[in-house]
């Protein structure tokens, strides 16, 4: 329901027949996930706002088209991560690498836990550190977790997204929580130090 | 197939908390781990989990990091000049009629 009483059904009705206030009350609804998929994709606030701009608009151009087969937010969802998709592509960002897939780059790809043993993660992450460990992941990792665990893709619409294979979503998502463990790690093994020193000059 | 990748393929199998070593190792079971961590292994492959405390361990923390990534809740609003530009745009394109929706709602 809508801050004016009407509903969210309505409101798309009026939005398709150029209704421009139902418009604006449908972005309000949708604003807020809109723009944390963009941002979280991207990780960059000024490319962020553009692209959810662009996704409004593609959104009033396309309302018309919505014929309710799936959620009207699903629908948007899946507009929004088409233009920040496309915005990538034109940007030359690699996405999802077939080559990396099949020859991982020593530097960047997750390291194998072949023997090691250390403290496990669980109870660990707070948001905050999770959200940074993110953004600071190599952008073709970051989009597939973001679609995936975050957003709640399957691999298949994934792979349809991206135009990859099923096999290749599944091995890049896997790079990425590795990358996203070592990084968590060495937070928390920061934070751990800089606890002990701190305790250490009181 | 890279040195690195060499040695690792041929790092010594992980210590088992049964103190046995199954069939497949760790190597075996971590090449494996992309496609089965969200749908589940065959029986071997779960067998090496349960035996095995580093890849038990591993696999764990790759659920966890992906169960607190489906909390993370939208958090932040774009900035109003976001809806500005929107509004900009569809008056020089002609597609809104502002007044009369406002109206309305």
């Amino acid at each position: 329901m809508l801050a004016s009483g009407m509903s969210e059904a309505e409101a798309i009705d009026r939005a398709k027949e150029g209704d421009s206030g139902c418009f604006e009350a449908l972005y309000g609804l949708h604003k807020r996930r809109v723009y944390s998929l963009c941002l979280r994709m991207t990780g960059n606030t000024a490319e962020a706002e553009d692209l959810t701009q662009e996704a409004f608009l593609q959104l009033y151009r396309k309302i018309s088209t919505f014929r309710g087969e799936s959620a009207f937010s699903t629908w948007l969802h899946r507009l929004a991560v088409n233009v920040v998709l496309m915005h990538l592509r034109k940007k030359g960002l690699p996405e999802v690498s077939l080559q990396e897939t099949l020859e991982p780059a020593e530097e960047d790809g997750p390291k194998k836990d072949i023997g090691a043993h250390d403290q496990v993660l669980a109870g660990s992450i707070d948001r905050v550190n999770l959200e940074r460990a993110i953004e600071s992941l190599p952008p073709g990792y970051r989009i597939i977790f973001v679609l995936h665990d975050i957003e709640g893709y399957e691999h298949n619409e994934i792979a349809e997204m991206m135009g990859c294979s099923i096999g290749n979503s599944k091995s890049q998502l896997h790079k990425a929580r590795m990358k996203l463990r070592d990084l968590l790690k060495i937070t928390r093994a920061e934070r751990n130090a800089s606890r002990s020193s701190s305790r250490q000059l009181l | 197939m890279t040195k690195v990748q060499e040695a690792r393929a041929g790092a010594p199998k992980a210590v088992h908390t049964s103190g046995r070593h199954n069939e497949m190792t760790c190597a075996e079971f971590q090449r494996e781990l992309p496609l089965i961590i969200d749908a589940g292994g065959t029986e071997e492959q779960e067998e090496h989990l349960k035996s095995c405390k580093v890849c038990c361990g591993l696999v764990n923390d790759l659920r966890y990091i992906a169960d607190q990534a489906k909390l993370l809740i939208p958090l932040y609003d774009p900035s109003p000049k976001v809806w500005d530009g929107i509004e900009q745009k569809l008056k020089v394109e002609g597609l809104g009629k502002p007044a009369q929706a406002r109206r309305s709602i």
